[in-house]
């Protein structure tokens, strides 16, 4: 055996722990959810494996409380990533220009980011409690009337998703911070001395470099948004009147409360397309911008 | 100048207390008595009261917190190891043995890290349910593995070392097993550790798929155990909320010892969903 | 510390922690052989604490027989004991609602269960009312054993009612037994509110289950005589009607959130509730809350209610010892049911409700009372759908979104169209 085959052979021998488990848990589930869609399958009636081709998609465009749950998670999503993306923004411009006490404020920042949703939900059901949470009581105090945060159909989805920056606002504004820290000093004062002022100074010259971050931390938002499922099932279970139930969970109720598997998945690729059209569109806005 | 100096430490502090006020609440509402905690008149209880952690560790048939809390750490620091293990060895044979197919396998990695995750949920399931692996602490971590953001990350690293040092070893006769284990990975330990941390955290926090994947109480991981836990419990917040604190505490210590560690891995990482 | 004893450290906390989960230590100490019967069900609340109490005691005197109990909350539970029983890694034993049976039943999960009622040491069935029985049997085999029997029923704050002078001669709380009464104390009560703090007579609370205990009042049914789902019925609508009447036209019960009404009955906020009798339990272990238990007033044509029961089901297909065993503990469950009613719960056994002890039950033998009025939900496969639609049905009328017939027409068409689709579904099934 020569150096070369060697060392061919240890590289796949390298290579081998990984490749199998991306191929049995990352290609084979794909394939696997490819034909569980086009398949009608209840796990409580033996042998109701059937295949039914486009029908579970059909069955979908007629399905109003699929229709819902998109409004639902479309909902979400366009409240979430824009106030998500302001507000870590400006926390990280108002990290970036502290000189003493950053890492600390930082730390404080990025500590919620740490909770798990379970604790996260159970914190804020408690400040939303109508009768002694937080916020009515705080209300009540200034004498005004309680308000039924997550079950008025208005107040209910922006209740979950302040709840949602509290838990990922840290962790979006240090990525952020990272980026501006790494912004050379240099452009900035070569700038100055042209004599741009602050505004000219973050539209001319911030903005433009931290493009790629920026667009990094949209898209991995946008996905993560629209897969919204236990922010709003332990918080409000999907109500008022499944307003706030989005298609994760109705993916999940379909499958594991009324195990109807082939439905579920055509359910999941129906929002994997979707979540493909809102990252193109992204795409296509950031290049427009860039040129 | 001063002056907005001090606005803009006035506004970070304030926004520093929104973040860490409602942690600080947990814990001190905690120690209250259930009358304390429905009528809250001040932030601090008035009689101080261990009753609410009494109430959930006496009964530990009821909810084995000792045991979720086991779970978790079992679970996130094998999924940890593992990712570790496959990932580096995948991007050493792919950027330094140069196996053949292994920038187009990197590329499929990489394609595959864009495919939410909601879409594995079902067919993963029933994967598992036919290798018989549901119930079992497998379902959470081997499937935790197949993730491409290691091997992506790592490579890109290794990436960017030179192979010099790597080369020279080579020539006085080391085993590629032995570059690796004895160079190459030292040489990235920066990175490893902030793929170990964020790993590790990920997992710990990991709600859907001891959720869906796990039938036995014993089996639960920290997070589903106390969300169930809580739901048969709601009209007793001073419980839940003990609870909660209980379940905080091990991260937290974990974040006050690595606090600059955790927050610069996740920033160079960058994500949460 | 470098890399690689970062990584050796890991691995061996991995080591370690998996020997210690996989329980290698504690294998030294020998043990018995011991017919292991592993029983699963939803009683997470202080009612598990009692059933754990009793497993003590049959373990003790069943020293061949180790039972260990395993509680999920039941929103969680039926999905684990149907995916963990089709894959044959599910419990022996485990409790299932009378109403969630039928689909238990025909994913093949649960065995039949005939001779647990023959031969001398055997349940006698005659002890069960046939009304109750009915529901656990399937083409005349029976598939269950009902525990206990849990109406919805009233609970009432005798305090609230004192304060407000709904009171009988002897200065006892007068519990309102007709509409009437019912619509005047829940008005009464309101007068408690202060500025800063609202008080009500009464609150919704399980919405579905709200609607589901007046509906039998109002001569409502679920399905019509062919079985095809009759949701949009007269009775239905006008119990509907009424529900939605307290909220919109008379404005008696509080703005709707979700569960708030249990919460607010349980901090003397709310006077009156309907709930089910294992509710009770939570209330026990308040010192300060006097309470009192009733039928559901009668509101429509003549008294009725929702109930549901708690049924012990062996697993099919596991060996004939453990069988004897899961048997052997129904048996003592059963029989010693008097003890699981102290928990919150009606005993499904006549002989122990004819006992003094449970006569002195006072909410257990006040809702007991409604058993002969009692209507359980439908026994169809596709409950969960059609509670749902119930449900939303009536949250929209409560809400003010819709009309009782128009919410209860789509509840209709939707839970006859998953009915459809899972007859069409399971047609090619063959068990």
């Amino acid at each position: 055996m020569n150096y070369h085959t060697r060392r061919r052979l240890t590289g796949f021998v390298f290579l081998a722990p990984y490749f199998l488990s991306f191929c049995c848990f990352l290609l084979l589930p794909i394939l696997v959810a490819a034909g569980l869609a086009f398949m009608r399958f209840d796990l409580t009636a033996k042998n109701s494996i059937q295949l039914v081709g486009v029908q579970n998609f059909r069955e979908l465009m007629k399905d109003s409380y699929f229709a819902q749950a998109l409004l639902a998670t479309c909902r979400y999503a366009i409240l979430m990533v824009p106030s998500l993306i302001i507000s870590a923004f400006a926390i990280a411009l108002g990290l970036n220009s502290m000189s003493r006490g950053r890492d600390l404020m930082r730390a404080l920042i990025y500590l919620p980011g740490m909770f798990t949703i379970a604790v996260t939900a159970i914190l804020w059901q408690w400040f939303y409690n109508l009768e002694f949470g937080l916020f009515n009581f705080l209300l009540k105090h200034l004498g005004s009337a309680p308000v039924s945060w997550l079950s008025d159909k208005r107040l209910a989805m922006p209740s979950i998703v302040v709840m949602a920056l509290w838990w990922t606002a840290g962790g979006a504004s240090v990525v952020l911070l990272t980026a501006l820290q790494q912004i050379p000093r240099m452009y900035i004062e070569a700038a100055a001395l042209d004599g741009a002022n602050a505004g000219q100074l973050f539209w001319r010259i911030t903005l433009p470099l931290l493009r790629p971050v920026l667009f990094f931390v949209v898209v991995t938002n946008t996905i993560g948004a629209f897969q919204m499922f236990p922010q709003a099932s332990l918080l409000t279970q999907g109500g008022p009147l499944l307003s706030t139930r989005g298609v994760v969970q109705y993916m999940y109720e379909t499958a594991f409360n009324n195990y109807r598997l082939g439905y579920a998945a055509s359910i999941s690729w129906a929002l994997t397309l979707v979540i493909v059209v809102f990252i193109s569109a992204q795409f296509f806005a950031f290049r427009r911008i860039a040129d | 100048m001063r002056f907005w100096r001090i606005v803009l430490y006035g506004l970070m502090a304030l926004v520093a207390a929104g973040f860490i006020f409602p942690v600080v609440l947990m814990f001190l509402t905690s120690f209250k008595p259930e009358a304390e905690v429905l009528n809250p008149a001040s932030a601090f209880p008035k009689n101080w009261t261990v009753q609410n952690y009494t109430n959930v560790l006496a009964w530990a048939e009821e909810a084995p917190f000792s045991r979720w809390l086991l779970n978790s750490v079992f679970t996130s620091s094998t999924v940890t190891l593992l990712v570790l293990g496959f990932s580096s060895m995948a991007a050493y044979a792919i950027t330094r043995l140069n196996v053949p197919g292994g920038r187009t396998f990197l590329s499929v990695v990489i394609a595959s890290m864009m495919v939410p995750g909601q879409l594995f949920l079902v067919p993963v399931y029933f994967i598992l349910s036919r290798l018989h692996w549901l119930d079992t602490p497998a379902a959470l971590i081997v499937p935790a593995t197949a993730g491409g953001f290691g091997v992506f990350m790592l490579s890109q690293f290794m990436r960017a070392v030179p192979v010099a040092i790597e080369e020279a070893a080579l020539m006085d006769g080391c085993s590629s097993a032995g570059v690796f284990l004895n160079v190459t990975v030292p040489l990235c330990a920066p990175a490893l550790a902030t793929l170990g941390i964020f790993t590790f955290i990920g997992s710990w926090n990991d709600y859907v798929s001891p959720l869906v994947y796990m039938d036995s109480v014993r089996n639960y991981t920290l997070p589903v155990g106390i969300a169930l836990y809580q739901a048969s419990y709601y009209t007793e917040y001073g419980r839940t909320l003990a609870t909660s604190a209980l379940a905080t505490t091990p991260l937290l210590l974990m974040f006050l010892i690595f606090q600059r560690q955790i927050v610069e891995s996740m920033a160079s990482t960058g994500l949460k969903d | 510390m470098n890399a690689r004893s970062s990584i050796g450290l890991l691995g061996l906390t991995c080591l370690v922690l998996g020997l210690v989960r996989a329980d290698v230590f504690s294998l030294a100490t020998a043990k018995k052989p011991k017919v292991e019967i592993s029983f699963w069900n939803g009683f997470t609340g202080p009612d598990g604490r009692v059933m754990l109490e009793m497993i003590r005691d049959f373990n003790k005197e069943n020293p061949d027989v180790e039972i260990s109990m395993q509680r999920i909350a039941w929103a969680l539970y039926y999905n684990k004991v149907m995916v963990s029983g089709l894959d044959g890694r599910g419990p022996e034993l485990f409790v299932v609602h009378a109403s969630a049976l039928t689909r238990m039943h025909r994913a093949g999960i649960v065995a039949d269960d005939d001779d647990i009622f023959q031969g001398p040491s055997g349940i006698p069935q005659s002890d069960f009312d046939p009304y109750v029985l009915e529901q656990t049997m399937f083409g005349g085999h029976h598939s269950a054993v009902p525990l206990d029997i849990h109406p919805q029923g009233m609970f009432c704050n005798s305090d609230m009612l004192k304060n407000v002078g709904i009171v009988n001669s002897d200065g006892t709380a007068r519990v309102p037994v007709n509409r009437t009464e019912f619509i005047a104390a829940a008005r009464g009560m309101m007068k408690l509110s202060t500025s800063l703090d609202a008080k009500f007579g009464f609150a919704l609370t399980a919405w579905q289950n709200n609607f589901m205990s007046l509906l039998p009042q109002f001569d409502g049914h679920y399905l019509d005589a062919n079985g095809r789902a009759d949701l949009n019925n007269p009775g239905n609508v006008a119990a509907l009607t009424f529900l939605g009447s307290l909220r919109n036209g008379m404005h008696l019960i509080p703005p709707p959130d979700n569960q708030m009404g249990w919460v607010g009955y349980r901090q003397q906020k709310v006077g009156m509730v309907f709930e089910g009798v294992y509710m009770l339990g939570d209330l026990l272990r308040l010192k300060d809350m006097h309470y009192v238990g009733a039928p559901i007033p009668t509101i429509g044509n003549h008294p009725g209610t929702l109930a549901d029961s708690h049924c012990l089901c062996i697993r099919s297909g596991i060996d004939l010892k453990k069988r004897e065993a899961a048997q052997r503990f129904i048996r003592f469950l059963s029989a010693n049911s008097i003890r699981w009613a102290a928990a919150g719960q009606v005993p499904a056994r006549r002989s122990v409700r004819a006992l003094d002890a449970f006569k002195k039950m006072q909410v257990q033998s006040a809702f007991a009372k409604q058993i002969p009025f009692m209507k359980y939900p439908p026994r169809i496969t596709t409950l969960f759908e059609l509670g749902l639609e119930v449900q939303l049905a009536v949250e929209k009328v409560i809400r003010g979104t819709a009309q009782p017939k128009e919410a209860l027409d789509i509840a209709n068409t939707n839970a006859q169209r998953a009915m459809d689709r899972d007859a069409e579904q399971s047609a090619g099934s063959k068990r």
